[in-house]
C-alpha cells in the first residue's frame, strides 16, 4: 500500500483558498468542485485529490500547514480511504469540477 | 499550429481516451486562463515519468498554465529531466540533440515568422542548467547576441539530476555530491548578468514557491520574445533525489534559497517595458506620478 493525500472537506470548505491546487507538482491532481463543499452546507467549495494521480509527496500538506495554515490536509494508506476521487469519475464543468466518489481499491 | 490541431476528427470522438476529451472541451485553449484557476480546468500537461514532489515539475506545471497562447506555442527541449514532462504535454514539443536547443529554436522561430506572418507563434526553450549553461552554452550565447525572438528557461537544478549527481557549471562552490565527492572547485556560473551582457530584452530569476509569480515572468518573457528580443528566465527547481531534500519539504528550501542566494529579480529593456506597455496594456511600467512637493510654508 501506499500514501495519497487526504484532504478534509469541512476544514477545507470554511476557507477555500485553493493554494494546494497551485503548488501541488502534479498537473490534474488536485482538483476544486463547487458542489462538494457548498452541497454539504459549506460556505465555499473544496480542493479534493484525484488519488490515481497522486504520487504521495506530501508537498500540499506543507502548504496547507505551514502557508494556508489550514491544517485540512493528511497523508493515509490508500486502502484506508473509503471513498476517494478517481479520473475516469471526474467531470470538468465551465468554472469547477465534479467527481463521483469511490473505493479507490480494486477487488 | 492552431486551435484545429486540439479537435476531434470527424467521428473519432467516441475512440478518443476520457483525459483527451477533457483537454478539448475544457482544456485551456482558445482561453485566458490563470494560475488561481488551476484545478478547475484540464491542464495541458499529462501524467509523466519525474519524481515525486520534483520542484522541476511544479515549475513546468505553472509555465504552462501561464503561457499567453498554449495553441500557438511550441516547445524546444534537451536531454535531462525536464523533459520528461515537457514532452507529455498537449503542446508540440522538439527535443534537440544535447545542446542544441537554442539552435534548434532560433531556426524554428524564423521559420514559423516566414510561414504565418505577424501571427504569434512563440518558441520557449525548457532546459536544464546543463544543457544551457555547459553543454549548450555556445549555441544559447549565440542565439542572445543575435537577438533570436524566443524564450530561453533555465530549470536549474544546480546538478546533473539525471545522470547521477555530477556537479554542472550551475553548481555552488564547495557543493559536494555523489559525483563530486570533493566539492565543486569553482564558482556558479553568473548566467544573468550574461543575458544581460548578451542583450537579452528580458531577464528574470525567480523561484517556485511563488506560483503567480512564475506566471507572470513567463507572461512577460513570453511576450516580448514576440518582437523585441530574447528573453531568459532562470528558475531554481530544487533536485531533492541528489540534494536529499524529504519531498515534503521542498517548498521549505525553495524559500530558504529564494532567501539566500536566489532572490526574485527582473531586468526589462526599455523598449520591451514599452512594447508591453503600448501593445498588451501593462501598466507596472508606466511613469510614477511625481510625489507631492511638501509645503514649505
Amino acid at each position: 500500500m501506499y500514501l495519497v493525500a487526504d484532504i478534509n472537506v469541512e476544514i477545507c470548505a470554511a476557507k477555500s483558498c485553493k493554494l494546494c491546487t497551485q503548488y501541488c507538482p502534479e498537473a490534474n491532481t488536485i482538483l476544486y468542485s463547487d458542489e462538494m463543499g457548498k452541497d454539504q452546507g459549506f460556505k465555499y467549495g473544496s480542493a479534493y485529490v484525484a488519488v490515481d494521480r497522486c504520487k504521495g509527496c506530501a508537498q500540499c500538506v506543507w502548504v496547507c500547514d505551514n502557508m494556508a495554515k489550514n491544517n485540512a490536509i493528511k497523508m493515509i494508506m490508500i486502502d484506508q480511504l473509503p471513498k476517494a476521487a478517481l479520473t475516469d469519475n471526474i467531470t470538468y464543468g465551465e468554472k469547477s469540477t465534479t467527481a463521483v466518489l469511490a473505493s479507490p481499491v480494486v477487488g | 499550429m492552431s486551435l484545429d490541431y486540439v479537435k476531434f476528427s470527424n467521428g473519432f470522438e467516441k475512440f478518443m481516451p476520457k483525459e483527451y476529451r477533457d483537454m478539448v472541451e475544457h482544456g485551456p485553449f482558445g482561453k485566458k486562463v490563470s494560475v488561481s484557476q488551476v484545478g478547475s480546468f484540464k491542464e495541458v500537461l499529462e501524467e509523466h515519468p519525474m519524481c515525486a514532489g520534483c520542484a522541476m515539475t511544479l515549475f513546468i506545471r505553472l509555465a504552462m498554465v501561464a503561457f499567453p497562447n498554449p495553441e500557438d506555442t511550441i516547445t524546444v527541449g534537451t536531454a535531462g529531466c525536464g523533459r520528461l514532462a515537457i514532452s507529455q504535454a498537449a503542446i508540440p514539443f522538439v527535443y534537440g540533440n544535447y545542446g542544441d536547443q537554442n539552435g534548434v529554436a532560433s531556426g524554428l522561430s524564423r521559420g514559423l515568422r516566414l510561414r504565418f506572418g505577424d501571427k504569434p507563434k512563440d518558441v520557449v526553450v525548457m532546459a536544464g542548467d546543463g544543457g544551457t549553461a555547459d553543454i549548450g552554452f555556445q549555441q544559447v550565447l549565440h542565439s542572445w547576441f543575435r537577438k533570436e525572438r524566443f524564450t530561453t528557461i533555465m530549470l536549474d537544478n544546480e546538478v546533473y539530476g539525471n545522470t547521477g549527481g555530477q556537479e554542472s557549471g550551475m553548481t555552488n562552490r564547495g557543493a559536494v555530491l555523489k559525483m563530486a565527492p570533493l566539492g565543486k572547485k569553482f564558482e556558479k556560473m553568473d548566467m544573468v548578468q550574461m543575458a544581460k551582457v548578451a542583450g537579452c530584452a528580458y531577464v528574470a530569476t525567480v523561484v517556485p514557491n511563488n506560483p503567480r509569480r512564475v506566471e507572470s515572468v513567463i507572461k512577460k518573457a513570453v511576450l516580448i520574445a514576440r518582437e523585441v528580443g530574447s528573453t531568459y528566465i532562470q528558475a531554481y527547481t530544487s533536485c531533492n533525489i541528489e540534494y536529499a531534500i524529504p519531498t515534503d519539504k521542498v517548498m521549505e528550501d525553495a524559500k530558504a534559497v529564494e532567501n539566500d542566494r536566489y532572490q526574485f529579480t527582473e531586468y526589462v529593456s526599455e523598449e520591451a517595458k514599452q512594447y508591453l506597455t503600448e501593445r498588451y496594456g501593462y501598466k507596472e511600467f508606466l511613469a510614477k506620478p511625481a510625489a507631492a512637493i511638501p509645503n514649505k510654508a
